[in-house]
């Protein structure tokens, strides 16, 4: 991880940024944080007001500063590039949000409450936004979560090296302070529970799940090989210990090229991995996570072995792992518009000696999801029929955003959604009052 | 021509420089072994540090200085409540006696501050008995307390000539009178040192002013336990103010002394247009408090390749070269008009052009979304060129003369409608 900014830092990449008239960054934010305004607010001294904009703006400023891939949001449009560089937005973001607690600024005012109750399933990215902007507003909201304790993927799913747990601390403060309730360990998991909840005095329900059922690679799963979500979210399971003593001092195997892959095969290095494998069958550039983790995990001493195959685990007599069966790979020559297929090379079977397997090749929808909400149109990934424009689903009164509407994606597109179904729903509740 | 037929030596007052370039007496000439490593990096002289005499004890404030930071730029200014040397006349001038011995081809001049007619005179003895080869009338220190003393005096015109000509019978060695600029006309007190016998004149000390509020403590800075002052304002921020002071007295006539430029010099691009307003040597502080003795380097090298580009040889050949140039607004050619001229090719697209000249200039500019491009609509142009002092690219807005058959577009009148309604009647010189 590249080092935090402090405060002379963060103002002397401020004093690059140009000041674009009509900020092409601000364009580029998915859930309208506005870099170019609170750059500008920063540069101007006026340092509150800069923390006002991003707060108010995107209620996990703080966690997105860190976690976006701002190379291809904010910072791709920064006219900066066009000199040498773009400013370094996510980092200054980051270090306004972190600073606005060490000088202990709050940013929300109380709310007055107008007394209308809405439930949140899910207290992920989604969810926390849509709360926070519900609970500005004077709505009472409510949280459930199923899990101990609240942040979704910002705390089951992103390793604490990356993003840490004190952090997301402190950014869901800002939410309890907004007067949000969070249930935890509280499972919404009957038949037609999101409903009931409509009858028992929530005016609205947004659906904010996410996506916690990991693909598998093989019908097989002998012991030693975990899944992303298992795998990420151990530190603050009952596995935990068990994982760790797996993967110190051992060989481990990630399996996949995205962002998630990254982050399980720098999260088996902070667990002592003594060699970690990234196996993917495409090339280098065809790996979905974002370059400059790529460069970060091979910095790290991540092995990449792209253009693999992975054809079959090998086992030992009491059916754990020993090895991974691997076949060479090369590319196909392009197909119109495509990207182009790996094809395995002819008699090019290896194998890999590994202890430890972890696959992440995706995140799905539990198949059985929709049992909550029988009357909400799902399509045939199970992801709920939602439109991003106001995140209104089949059913009235049901609202739902994030990972379970769009497939696997980003923080800040969860917080734009959060804040969509905000607007939408209060909407909804005063022209029903009405 | 080559940079070996390049002579930086410079004659001032009689005494040979090898450079133009020295320290001047502040806390970046406190003691010989400072100074010793400053001639080491390739100062030519010294103005070391205001001596005293020992009668009036010397404690500085602490802290003592504070920074003027502009956005993320260290030290674009510095204000400093430092005083004159706190250090016993004796071991000031053992210094003395060491860097003559060491350096004899090196310049000291020794600057000093009495309190009293005798007291100037002591000390200008004791100097030109010591090594001193010239000495600086310090009448300009701005935070000296004692009454009669520094900037004190150079307010008050008299006592420049009483104190300069007490100086003069004690020795023979060249005198400086050191002037303040907190003052609306330095030739006037500049006439007076001369009429006093003054060799040459040193300008500008220090601005007066406050650089900062500790805004916890509601106390200017630096904060010296719960108080604040007005002080010396130092560095590049203050340029402007000294090369006014130079070019005035460079200008005037009557007073034709040597000039001794400084105030804000960093680079030898400042210290050439120290020069080309009339300085012939080059006085530094603050920019040595910010990088240190080796900017010495980089200020010869610099004014050498200049030389050399130019094919001037000699530092005289350069010594107000401006002036001639230099006049009041009243002299200017106000037929002759021009505006901006914008080549794209470069253009990164931030804009800042079209807010400054919507908001500050004629609102020529249009703005193409799409593009993110300006689009200049050169008859509102007020060839202001506040643009190009934004815009984030060298060459991309330059100035461009019209034929004088052009016509400025004028500003548009909001109220014209309304002209009806005027309360007015125009001006009329009574009679």
């Amino acid at each position: 991880m590249s080092k935090q900014y402090d405060f002379s830092r963060a103002l002397a990449e401020a004093d690059r940024c140009l000041l674009c008239h009509d900020a092409p960054c601000s364009k580029g934010c998915p859930a309208n944080t506005d870099p170019g305004k609170f750059i500008k607010k920063f540069k101007m001294q006026n340092i509150k007001g800069a923390i006002r904009t991003i707060k108010e703006n995107n209620i996990l400023g703080g966690a997105c500063g860190v976690l976006c891939p701002t190379a291809r949001l904010c910072e791709k449009e920064c006219s900066a590039s066009h000199l040498d560089r773009p400013i370094k937005i996510g980092k200054i973001q980051e270090f306004l949000v972190r600073h606005g607690r060490e000088i202990n600024f709050k940013v929300f005012e109380k709310p007055e409450v107008t007394g209308k109750k809405v439930a949140i399933i899910g207290s992920g990215p989604a969810g926390i936004s849509c709360g926070a902007a519900l609970a500005r507003k004077g709505y009472q909201v409510t949280i459930f979560e199923k899990m101990e304790e609240p942040g979704g993927v910002l705390r089951y799913g992103v390793p604490s090296y990356r993003f840490g747990k004190d952090s997301l601390k402190k950014e869901l403060k800002d939410v309890t302070d907004l007067g949000v309730e969070f249930k935890c360990s509280h499972p919404i998991q009957e038949k037609g529970e999101v409903q009931d909840l409509l009858s028992k005095g929530f005016q609205a329900v947004f659906i904010a799940t996410g996506l916690w059922d990991a693909a598998d690679l093989f019908d097989k799963k002998p012991a030693g090989v975990y899944n992303s979500v298992d795998f990420l979210s151990s530190p603050h399971t009952i596995q935990s210990d068990l994982i760790k003593d797996q993967v110190a001092g051992k060989k481990v195997a990630v399996i996949g090229g995205g962002s998630v892959a990254m982050d399980c095969a720098g999260f088996a290095q902070t667990l002592g991995a003594q060699d970690v494998y990234l196996i993917y069958r495409r090339s280098f550039n065809q790996m979905p996570a974002e370059p400059d983790e790529k460069i970060e995990s091979l910095e790290n001493n991540i092995h990449f072995l792209i253009l693999n195959q992975p054809k079959d685990y090998i086992t030992d007599d009491t059916g754990k792992i020993t090895g991974i069966k691997l076949a060479r790979t090369q590319l196909a020559k392009a197909k119109k518009d495509q990207r182009r297929v790996p094809v395995e090379v002819k008699d090019s079977q290896w194998s890999l000696d590994i202890d430890i397997v972890v696959e992440a090749i995706g995140n799905k929808a539990f198949e059985d999801s929709g049992k909550i909400y029988p009357g909400v149109d799902l399509d045939a990934k199970k992801l709920i029929k939602a439109s991003l424009e106001d995140c209104r689903t089949s059913q009235e009164g049901i609202f739902a955003g994030g990972d379970i509407v769009r497939g696997p994606s980003l923080v800040v597109n969860a917080v734009q959604d959060g804040k969509t179904a905000a607007n939408t729903i209060d909407s909804y509740l005063k022209q029903r009052k009405a | 021509m080559n940079k070996k037929d390049i002579d930086l030596s410079i004659d001032f007052c009689g005494v040979k420089f090898k450079n133009p370039f020295l320290l001047s007496s502040s806390p970046v000439s406190n003691s010989a072994e400072m100074v010793a490593r400053s001639f080491e990096a390739g100062w030519a002289g010294v103005a070391f540090k205001t001596l005293n005499s020992d009668t009036t004890p010397i404690i500085h404030p602490s802290p003592r200085m504070n920074g003027i930071q502009y956005g993320n730029k260290k030290l674009v200014g510095l204000q400093n409540a430092e005083m004159i040397s706190d250090r016993p006349l004796k071991e000031n001038l053992a210094d003395f006696l060491y860097l003559k011995k060491k350096y004899p081809d090196h310049v000291l001049i020794s600057s000093i501050m009495g309190f009293s007619n005798d007291e100037w005179a002591y000390l200008a003895k004791v100097s030109e008995d010591n090594g001193a080869d010239m000495l600086e009338l310090n009448f300009s220190c701005p935070h000296m307390s004692v009454e009669g003393a520094g900037h004190h005096v150079g307010k008050a015109f008299d006592l420049i000539e009483k104190f300069t000509a007490t100086v003069k019978r004690a020795v023979s060695i060249p005198v400086m009178a050191k002037m303040t600029p907190n003052i609306t006309d330095m030739t006037e007190p500049a006439l007076y040192a001369k009429r006093g016998g003054a060799d040459a004149i040193a300008a500008i000390n220090t601005v007066l002013g406050i650089s900062q509020i500790d805004l916890n403590q509601f106390t200017p800075k630096p904060n010296v336990f719960g108080l604040g002052t007005i002080s010396g304002t130092s560095g590049p921020a203050i340029k402007p103010i000294g090369l006014r002071f130079i070019s005035e007295m460079a200008k005037c006539k009557e007073l034709a002394l040597p000039l001794s430029g400084m105030g804000g010099i960093e680079t030898w691009v400042d210290a050439l247009e120290y020069i080309l307003l009339g300085a012939s040597t080059l006085q530094v502080t603050t920019g040595i408090i910010h990088y240190g003795y080796d900017i010495v380097e980089d200020l010869i090298e610099g004014l050498t390749d200049f030389m050399v580009e130019k094919k001037i040889t000699k530092i005289e050949d350069l010594v107000g070269r401006a002036l001639t140039n230099l006049t009041t607004t009243d002299k200017f050619d106000l037929k002759r008009q021009g505006r901006a001229e914008y080549n794209l090719d470069k253009c990164v697209g931030c804009g800042q052009c079209y807010t400054v000249c919507k908001d500050a200039g004629g609102f020529a500019l249009d703005w193409d979304g799409d593009k993110r491009q300006p689009v200049l609509d050169k008859d509102k142009c007020l060839s202001c060129m506040i643009c190009s002092f934004v815009c984030p690219i060298c060459d991309i807005i330059s100035y461009k003369e019209m034929p004088d058959t052009w016509k400025r577009q004028d500003a548009v009148v909001m109220g014209k409608d309304l002209e009806d309604q005027l309360n007015f009647q125009p001006f009329k010189q009574p009679i």
